[in-house]
């Protein structure tokens, strides 16, 4: 394992930030930190990068124990949300900043800073200051910066959502890829659940201060260990088990053992199935058309299920349709 | 561990020291003084003998009575000054600003010596009309205080009309409000803090204010002359000290309230929005050009009688064109000029540094430690400039730090420096506040330490702050008086000092002359500044 944590807790004021957190992360491995705002996530970075001091627990980098090395000698590169270059300093200057500190030669300097603004797409542009930059720009300033140093890891704290969502979405590929082509540890900071969804090899979700679930993104969509997480990751339609057992008995069998509380069946909405049937039980009581696909709110049952439909659709409100379900997944309620 | 979020608290030594030597001590001193007799045992005889003599309980009743009026003048004009400038299509607003400027470039006696010199009992009105003028006393100290508050009030209320933004007035109009109207709920409701706070500011100045009070006020004697005539005239300093508390007490007092107004002033919108283009009202622009010209053309003409009166022969009986007053008719030559110069700017220097240190190391410092530096930093703001000079006297004139300091330039520059601390203090600390936090951890992942946070991240947003603070404190160290007035020595005079003394003594041409002299070099300092910042502005990126 290239990074451990274990255990890490942290907390202010009386009140607990992080609650006795373990995760590491393979060579190569692109994690994200995934979780709403509060959940602890930029303070476990943070805690990772040595700007912050945990209370309690261990982190291991390469086998070796930094959990008290200070900030500027992990070797971490870190990207920040916004408004972390230098503004008096052009692009080239910012990215050559961290081998200035440690006092490399003016040349090597030149050459790495030119080489690497190369590689994030910014070539010519290292005599331009930040606020002749856009956002997107910056960002991969602060990319290059980041990198500048040969790290040991990679950290990114919300790098994208400062962003317009066309850039966010072009930037957050090309972030993917050059980590990929460097083969650097990267962790990620986001409240954005698609972004981990489509960056991660590995999610670690976390709530309140704890983690609720790690996994691949395939994992969490498909096989929500929780309530929160199958809420959180994507959409859902949450069942009580009485309701399964009336409508889908055939989903009772991977139940596992507990009380009629303990679980819920979490339906994703491109699984529930409607068709137009004038003897269906169900009404649609609202349709929105959003071109490639649609969204439908069923009534079924003295219950409302939410539904997608791939394509085009002839439904209306009012409609009387039938409903079935692909495939489901239970979590803990 | 560290970390580069913990607090650089060594940056904090050299201003502590400064403060509790250069300020507390004197602050001290004065309080002791006021409770100890001659031979050092505890009385509180000096507090009783407040009243035996009728004249102090009645300076004191007049100093009240001229603050009050002085706030109540001052107030309204300052908020239609600040209307003309913010809610009106006036033309000239230039001129506005300019005359504005007048006060704060010259010492608050230069107005008084306009005053007199226009509508003294010789006055340019009298010799030219021979109509009966006698300005000295309640009128004149009012006029002259009214107008040194004025463009501290406007620059208080500007700031918080500028926060109001135009989708308020938009949404009133909408639902069908007048422009009166709207003054009402919209205008004024947001300005209720910020007028708090201007009229505590100027009752305070008023009340401890000297410059005006020695020239202008003539037989009607208030708190700061009495201290003034105990002090040097009587040389009785345990009655000065206890007068200085008595002028202590009223300015801490509003000070106090000034700051839980402040705390209570919501900080406007975070998003400002589209500015304010107001719309055409004549009625409106008629009334508020009516009052600015009403305030601000008094305020040129002292300053324009200050400057003519400086170039006549003998004032005012040969009002013969001569530049004698600056070349040869200097009594002191320009000696007090360049003593001037040189303290303001050892002032500057040094309050500029130790306020950045300060501020600097305030950055991050744990609440135990931030509270009272914050208190300690900015309650300079409460003590009025002679309770500090008198305690500068007292505290500097004997016992061990007496052979270092009195006398010296060091020791009025210091004077002068914590008199202003606060302002100079708040307004870098207000620059501190623009560095934003992932600056400081970017420096600390690429592997700097504190100094390369301040130099890398702090100094190009403070920078601007830094300026302005230097020159602040340098213009400000020019024009006072009431701080230094106690500490100035035969070999030691200060330009500011000697227009008093030379006013005093009749030579109102020479003294108009020095006068000239220190309004001259706030002003080159002023345009200095603007065109630093300027350029600044031009060449670094910070937004």
């Amino acid at each position: 394992m290239h990074l451990r944590i274990d255990d890490i807790a942290k907390s202010w004021d009386g009140h607990t930030v992080l609650d006795a957190v373990s995760f590491s992360a393979r060579e190569n491995e692109f994690v994200c930190l995934l979780g709403p705002s509060g959940c602890g996530k930029t303070t476990l970075l943070r805690i990772v990068a040595g700007l912050t001091a945990p209370d309690a627990g261990r982190i291991a980098l390469a086998g070796r124990d930094i959990t008290t090395l200070p900030a500027r000698e992990r070797r971490m590169g870190l990207v920040f949300q916004a408004y972390s270059l230098f503004p008096d300093m052009t692009a080239a200057a910012n990215v050559g900043y961290p081998m200035r500190l440690r006092r490399e030669s003016p040349a090597k300097i030149a050459a790495r800073c030119s080489e690497l603004l190369e590689r994030v797409g910014l070539g010519g542009l290292g005599s331009r200051f930040p606020d002749e930059l856009s956002g997107g720009q910056q960002q991969r300033v602060a990319l290059a910066r980041a990198l500048a140093t040969e790290p040991a890891m990679l950290l990114l704290d919300e790098p994208l959502s400062a962003l317009d969502p066309a850039i966010r979405g072009q930037l957050r590929s090309e972030i993917r890829l050059l980590q990929r082509a460097l083969g650097i540890p990267t962790i990620m900071v986001t409240h954005d659940q698609e972004e981990a969804l489509a960056m991660a090899d590995t999610i670690v979700c976390m709530n309140h201060g704890r983690i609720e679930q790690i996994g691949t993104p395939r994992d969490l969509y498909e096989r929500p260990r929780s309530r929160f997480v199958a809420e959180f990751v994507g959409r859902a339609n949450l069942l009580p088990t009485a309701f399964v057992r009336d409508t889908m008995p055939g989903f009772l069998e991977r139940r596992p053992p507990g009380g009629e509380a303990t679980y819920e069946f979490c339906l994703r909405p491109e699984d529930v199935l409607v068709q137009s049937d004038a003897h269906g039980e169900a009404v649609v009581e609202d349709f929105v058309f959003l071109g490639n696909l649609a969204r439908v709110t069923v009534s079924w049952r003295g219950r409302r299920l939410l539904a997608e439909l791939r394509g085009s659709s002839t439904l209306a409100r009012g409609d009387a349709v039938s409903v079935d379900a692909m495939r489901g997944a239970w979590v803990c309620a | 561990m560290t970390s580069a979020r913990a607090p650089a608290l060594w940056l904090l030594i050299l201003p502590a020291l400064g403060l509790a030597l250069f300020f507390l001590h004197p602050l001290a001193t004065v309080l002791w003084r006021s409770v100890t007799d001659a031979q050092g045992s505890f009385t509180v005889g000096n507090y009783l003998r407040l009243f035996d003599d009728p004249g102090l309980p009645r300076a004191a009743l007049r100093s009240l009575a001229i603050g009050i009026a002085t706030t109540a003048c001052c107030v309204p004009l300052g908020l239609a000054l600040a209307m003309a400038l913010h809610r009106s299509r006036l033309p000239g607003k230039a001129c506005i600003r300019a005359a504005l400027l007048l006060p704060m470039l010259a010492p608050s006696l230069v107005l008084g010596l306009g005053l007199v010199c226009l509508l003294g009992r010789n006055g340019l009105i009298h010799r030219l009309t021979g109509a009966t003028t006698d300005i000295y006393g309640f009128w004149g100290l009012l006029i002259a205080n009214t107008l040194y508050g004025l463009p501290q009030v406007v620059i208080i209320v500007s700031a918080a009309l500028a926060r109001t933004p135009a989708r308020h007035y938009d949404a009133a109009a909408s639902m069908g409000a007048t422009p009166w109207r709207q003054f009402l709920d919209v205008t004024l409701p947001r300005l209720r803090f910020a007028l708090l706070a201007a009229a505590f500011l100027v009752f305070t100045e008023t009340l401890t204010d000297f410059g005006s009070a020695v020239v202008v006020g003539g037989s009607y004697r208030v708190l700061a002359m009495e201290i003034y005539s105990e002090v040097v005239g009587q040389l009785d300093f345990g009655m000065g000290a206890t007068l200085g508390v008595v002028l202590l007490a009223p300015a801490l007092l509003s000070v106090w309230l000034a700051r839980i107004a402040r705390r209570r002033q919501d900080s406007g919108d975070a998003m400002p929005g589209r500015m304010l283009l107001p719309a055409k009202h004549a009625w409106r622009d008629t009334a508020l050009g009516a009052l600015s010209l009403a305030a601000l053309l008094p305020m040129v003409a002292m300053v324009a009688t200050v400057a003519y009166v400086s170039v006549v022969k003998l004032w005012p009986y040969d009002r013969t064109l001569t530049l004698a007053n600056y070349t040869s008719g200097m009594p002191d030559g320009y000696g007090p000029v360049a003593t001037s110069l040189g303290m303001s700017f050892l002032a500057a220097c040094a309050g500029s540094v130790l306020v950045f240190a300060l501020a600097a190391g305030l950055r991050r410092a744990p609440r135990g430690v931030a509270r009272p530096m914050q208190f300690l930093a900015s309650l300079p703001a409460a003590v009025p400039g002679m309770v500090l000079g008198l305690g500068y006297v007292l505290a500097f004139d004997h016992g061990v730090l007496s052979g270092w300091f009195y006398g010296g330039l060091a020791i009025v520059s210091f004077c002068s420096l914590y008199h202003y601390h606060a302002q100079a203090f708040l307004a870098m600390q207000t620059g501190m506040r623009q560095v934003p936090d992932a600056l400081d951890d970017a420096v600390a992942v690429s592997g700097g330490g504190t100094g390369h946070v301040l130099r890398d991240a702090v100094l190009p947003f403070v920078a601007p702050a830094a300026i302005s603070t230097f020159f602040y404190l340098f213009m400000r160290s020019m024009v006072t008086l009431s701080g230094v007035i106690f500490l100035v020595t035969p070999d030691l005079g200060l330009a500011s000092v000697t227009v008093m003394r030379l006013d005093e003594n009749g030579f109102l041409a020479q003294a108009a002359a020095y006068a000239m002299c220190v309004v001259l070099a706030a002003a080159l300092a002023l345009g200095a500044m603007r065109l630093i910042l300027h350029v600044l502005k031009e060449r670094r990126h910070v937004a």
